[in-house]
């Protein structure tokens, strides 16, 4: 019997040894380890051998059975990772084919250019107020210490529609409005996103384009405290190496007034043609607000002062983005929008 | 305004160089544009006197000509014809460099040598503007006192730079060269030296027996003075002053009026001079121009006045257009004897509406705008008479006529250090500020804290606290003050709703793929017929403006449809074929036209799609978008903003294919509208695609919208699906059917799903067959087969009385 079992596990671990297909394998289980396999036949058997032999030869008999056990087990194991080996490389693809991209849009620049805006001054306390962008000539103009006939209106080429209504020249109006809206000589701390419109149209000028207003009034409020927001607002968009300069300059609305440079982001200050050869571009204009804007809109300036500013939206844009021509933000060419 | 170096020198002496001193001039509010070295690229160039013209040997066309430029004789050969023996010229001697960047070498024309080059105006790079008609042509015949053999660039004023200034309009005093002396002077610590106006009246005549003087408006003319000038004799006026004349863009005519033009850059005041004898009854009556009135002014054009323009009139008529430009007619000319001198102040909003209306601008005018120095008049007028009398151009008449109604005080301002540094956030000294208000001319008391200033009269700008804190900041350095950061409460920033809805909308669009447009609030009245826009439709009552700036957007846009659509075809002309794109903002509509107030502006959201509906990829082919991802898209902003339970329903829009038009109400509302392009309109832009629109109201979207909203608790029990496929009439909606469903299958119907519409074969002709999928959940137990089944059941009997359908199997 010794012999016999000896033979059917040679046997058996040759007829594995050939094996290729998982299938297979399964009929050699039955075959040897089955309910009428040999082994358990080999088991059945033992009841007729001498009682002094079965516990040595079960001892046989079930080493052989769990040896052939392991041995389908790992042929198993083998084959399938053999098959998964043949299927993962049947499976290979050209991974530099283009990805599927799912179709994303795409806000305008001034939108972004608005957003980041927006966000810096909000998070400095400023609230997002709007007005109309056909505005009167009252709002517009003479609110803001601009009377009929004064020289300072040529400064705006305005759309009339009629001789008392116009397309608001700039966002200034909702100073007046928001201060005549507030009861007075209370905190005001705005900024105004909106259109514009002037009668101008080349490479640096759009007959519409976006500004945003600044106004802060309150008890107390200095020059130095234009000073100081402003400059943290530039830093945030334009990085804190950047080069800002006060300049002297006219608005009726403010006095005194400043042109806000900053060193040009082109060049670094060196001089190139975005700066003219200066240095300095040009990016807001600002100042206190004139006693005489508060008095008519009944906050007063004795008790109260202000700063205002103003700056165009494109400006900023172009500035952010290196764009050279301020039409292609309203000519909307899909070749020009996708690209931000 | 142009002010030469050398010019100002006449007035403060400074060492700065011109970049250096532009940038400080800048820096203080005075801003300087350009610097223009004049005559930097002339070299080589000298006067010299023609001594003999020879005809050339061998050419008709040319003469020989031998020319003494001091040191030496030279032979030049030229062609100009307008030369002669003993004429003075300019002549570029070989190695001479030209502003035209030419060089001049000796050469041989047709056998004779040539070293050198007779100069025209042209060829020395002078504006012909800035120089008299009769030297414009040919060479520039210079005058023939005019020495030799002397560098062309001093005898031509040419050693020169000119600082551009683009002047504040505020700063009315620093149109002058003395009002720009004064800031250099500020700015640099030199003092400021002013022209002596001391005139020896050497005429017997009194001038209170020549002229007099009528003032009708006193609000529009608040003095006007004048002086009479006898023995006039008018001739070109000294090189000095035509240099600096031409320095400052202005061309020499003759003494009497360049030194009219003269004074007015000097100190800021227009003059005039008219020829006394040719004003009726030799006087000056400064009133209204009558109905009707003309008058031909100076430039030869015949110009209607209007009875709101301020004239100077004679006892017959107008004789200049006050403050604007006087007459041809009392032209000071060489017949002239006689002149009668004016300086004036002038309503500066009236010479601004004068001006305006009959489109003519000039020096005077500008100033006149902005305001001259009323209290300098006299000064003013002396220092054009003594120019005159100087130059022995006249003799002028004892005395002056003065016509001042109302005498204009200088301002006092009152403040202490402690409120310019409050209001500056600064600390500038006391001494400090005193010193710099000094500087500009502010006569200065002090009384313990207390600073009390005297406004000077050219400083019409300068009247409170405000001003003064201005003039010493701009002096003292805005950059020296410090930065610091508002005092106040805590703030938190914030906008408002409509402003986190269009946030939401914008985010929501290009999430989904379309890309954002910005157009023009222009419109054009064409865009109404092209989107198909009913005859009697309101769209149509869109506001024209007064002053367009092309012929292609004389109104205002009532939709946002035309804008997109003009894009879409911007783009398909540019190859850019797939777009969903879409553009937020106002529209507006007016209550009544003419308005006669503002109009209403309403903000839109309008979405096109047109093209692929997906990013392109190499392994799919192209497959266009419909109507439906329109819709879908329109749902999607609805559940974005959680707004839910709007009706949908087969739409109308003149634009939109009535067949493929739906529109979404709630609540009595229009949500929005959306559907296929018209085919007509398609054709009326020449679109050869089809497009699908779609249009919502923000206010709309923001009285309805929820942007937060409580969450719904995840059910605890399970949800069963049944999948329910009827057969119904082909007209019947799908949203009749879904309503039915919903009605009937009872409240544990948590979910409702079209599936599948089908029509064709495997269904009777007219007849469709649509496929739900249905999930039912209670919150409180698991759902039995027997209890769905009564719901499916009910459904069906529901569906089958409502739309004959049947149950496919």
């Amino acid at each position: 019997m010794e012999a016999q079992l000896k033979a059917m596990r040679q046997e058996a671990l040759r007829e594995l040894e050939q094996i290729t297909e998982i299938d297979t394998l399964t009929e050699i289980r039955v075959k040897y380890l089955g309910k009428k396999g040999q082994v358990t036949s080999m088991l059945r058997g033992l009841g007729q051998l001498d009682p002094s032999e079965r516990p040595r030869m079960g001892q046989v008999v079930n080493e052989i059975r769990t040896e052939l056990e392991e041995c389908i087990n790992a042929k198993r194991e083998a084959l399938k990772a053999l098959e998964l080996s043949h299927r993962l490389a049947s499976e290979r693809i050209d991974v530099t084919l283009p990805g599927r991209k799912p179709l994303i849009g795409h806000k305008h620049p001034l939108t972004l250019t608005l957003d980041r805006i927006k966000n810096t001054f909000m998070s400095m306390g400023f609230n997002v107020e709007e007005g109309p962008e056909v505005e009167t000539d009252y709002f517009n103009f003479e609110a803001l210490n601009l009377p009929k006939d004064h020289p300072a209106r040529d400064m705006q080429d305005s759309f009339y529609i009629t001789e008392n209504i116009l397309l608001r020249t700039h966002t200034s109006p909702v100073q007046a409005r928001t201060l005549q809206a507030t009861e007075p000589n209370k905190p005001i701390r705005i900024i105004v996103p909106g259109k514009v419109y002037r009668r101008d149209y080349d490479a640096t000028h759009s007959p519409m384009f976006q500004q945003v207003e600044g106004l802060v009034v309150d008890k107390g409020i200095r020059f130095s405290d234009l000073k100081g927001t402003l400059e943290l607002f530039i830093y945030e968009i334009f990085g804190s190496n950047v080069g800002v300069r006060f300049r002297p300059s006219f608005f009726p609305f403010t006095e005194p007034s400043a042109e806000v440079d900053i060193s040009c982001v082109m060049c670094g200050g060196q001089g190139c043609r975005v700066c003219s050869s200066t240095g300095w571009l040009e990016i807001l204009g600002s100042g206190t607000v004139h006693p005489r804007v508060l008095e008519m809109s009944g906050y007063d300036p004795n008790q109260v002062s202000g700063f205002a500013f103003g700056m165009g939206v494109e400006r900023i844009a172009m500035l952010t983005y290196g764009i050279d021509d301020l039409r292609l933000f309203y000519e909307n060419d899909m070749r020009f929008l996708r690209q931000f | 305004m142009l002010a030469s170096i050398n010019w100002l020198k006449d007035y403060v002496e400074f060492d700065q160089r011109p970049a250096e001193l532009a940038d400080r001039l800048t820096m203080a509010g005075v801003p300087v544009a350009t610097i223009e070295e004049l005559g930097k690229d002339i070299k080589n160039v000298v006067t010299g006197k023609i001594t003999a013209v020879t005809q050339h040997p061998n050419a008709d066309k040319l003469s020989v000509c031998k020319v003494d430029v001091g040191r030496e004789v030279v032979t030049i050969v030229t062609g100009a014809t307008n030369i002669k023996e003993n004429d003075i010229i300019p002549v570029a001697l070989v190695g001479a460099t030209l502003p035209n960047h030419a060089e001049i070498n000796a050469s041989e024309l047709r056998g004779v040598m040539s070293n050198g080059m007779m100069c025209s105006t042209t060829e020395l790079g002078i504006d012909s503007k800035l120089i008299a008609q009769d030297v414009r042509d040919g060479i520039y015949i210079l005058p023939a006192d005019t020495k030799i053999g002397l560098d062309i660039k001093e005898v031509l004023g040419l050693n020169d730079i000119v600082l551009e200034f683009e002047l504040t309009a505020n700063r009315a005093d620093c149109f002058s060269m003395i009002g720009l002396a004064r800031e250099i002077a500020v700015l640099t610590g030199g003092s400021l030296k002013k022209p002596m106006v001391n005139v020896r009246e050497a005429a017997d005549e009194k001038i209170g027996r020549l002229t007099n003087i009528t003032i009708e408006d006193s609000s529009l003319c608040s003095r006007f003075a004048c002086r009479i000038l006898q023995n006039i004799k008018v001739g070109p006026s000294p090189l000095w002053m035509q240099h600096r004349l031409q320095a400052a863009g202005m061309r020499p005519i003759s003494n009497i009026v360049d030194v009219t033009n003269f004074v007015m850059l000097e100190m800021g005041q227009p003059m005039h001079a008219y020829d006394y004898n040719l004003l009726a009854k030799h006087s000056i009556i400064v009133r209204k121009a009558n109905p009707g009135e003309r008058l031909t002014t100076l430039d030869g054009q015949k110009r209607e006045l209007t009875a709101d323009m301020l004239v100077i009139a004679d006892a017959m008529q107008a004789v200049g257009i006050a403050g604007v430009m006087g007459g041809l007619a009392t032209e000071v000319t060489n017949r002239t004897q006689t002149v009668l001198l004016e300086a004036a102040s002038f309503n500066g909003a009236s010479i601004r509406r004068t001006s305006r209306a009959l489109g003519l601008r000039s020096e005077a005018s500008g100033r006149f705008e902005r305001g001259v120095d009323t209290a300098n008049i006299m000064r003013a007028l002396d220092r054009a008479a003594k120019l005159l009398e100087d130059m022995g151009a006249c003799k002028v008449c004892q005395g002056v006529v003065d016509n001042y109604p109302n005498i204009l005080l200088p301002k006092q301002v009152a403040f202490t250090p402690e409120q310019i540094n409050n209001y500056l956030g600064s600390s500038v000294e006391k001494s400090t500020m005193i010193d710099i208000m000094k500087s500009l001319e502010f006569q200065i008391e002090t009384e313990n804290d207390k600073i009390l200033t005297t406004v000077p009269t050219w400083r019409g700008d300068v009247s409170g606290l405000a001003d003064i804190s201005e003039e010493i900041a701009r002096v003292y350095g805005y950059n020296k003050i410090p930065s610091t950061t508002p005092f106040g409460d805590i703030n938190r920033g914030s906008q408002d709703y409509t402003q986190s809805i269009i946030n939401t909308v914008k985010t929501t669009m290009t999430g989904a793929g379309f890309d954002e447009i910005i157009s023009y609030s222009f419109s054009n009245p064409q865009v109404f017929d092209k989107l198909n826009v009913p005859e009697n439709s309101p769209l149509r009552d869109a506001i024209p403006i007064l002053n367009p700036i092309t012929d292609d957007f004389p109104i205002l846009r009532t939709t946002l449809t035309g804008g997109l659509l003009q894009t879409i075809v911007y783009n398909l002309s540019r190859k850019n074929e797939d777009m969903k794109i879409f553009e937020v903002g106002a529209v507006f509509w007016p209550e009544k036209l003419p308005l006669d107030k503002l109009p209403n502006e309403h903000l839109k959201l309008c979405g096109a799609l047109v093209g692929n509906r997906n990013e392109f990829s190499w392994d799919s082919g192209r497959d266009c978008v419909d109507f439906y991802d329109a819709k879908g898209q329109v749902e999607t902003i609805l559940n974005r903003l959680g707004i839910s339970e709007y009706e949908v329903s087969l739409g109308e829009h003149y634009s939109l294919h009535p067949g493929k038009t739906a529109q979404l109400n709630k609540d009595g509302e229009i949500l929005g509208i959306v559907g296929e392009v018209h085919p007509k309109v398609l054709d009326a832009f020449g679109i050869n695609r089809k497009v699908y629109l779609f249009e919502m109201d923000i206010e709309c979207l923001t009285r309805k919208a929820k942007l937060i909203h409580s969450y719904s608790p995840l059910p605890k029990f399970p949800a069963v699906s049944r999948d329910l496929a009827v057969i119904l009439p082909i007209e019947v909606s799908a949203v009749d059917v879904e309503t039915a469903i919903l009605k009937s299958a009872g409240s544990l119907l948590k979910s409702l799903t079209l599936f599948d519409v089908y029509m064709g074969e495997q269904v009777p002709a007219g007849l469709k067959s649509m496929a739900f999928s249905l999930t039912f959940q209670a919150q409180d137990r698991t759902l039995t087969d027997v209890e769905i089944d009564g719901l499916l059941k009910n459904t069906i009997v529901h569906l089958q009385e409502t739309f004959s359908a049947k149950l496919r199997e």
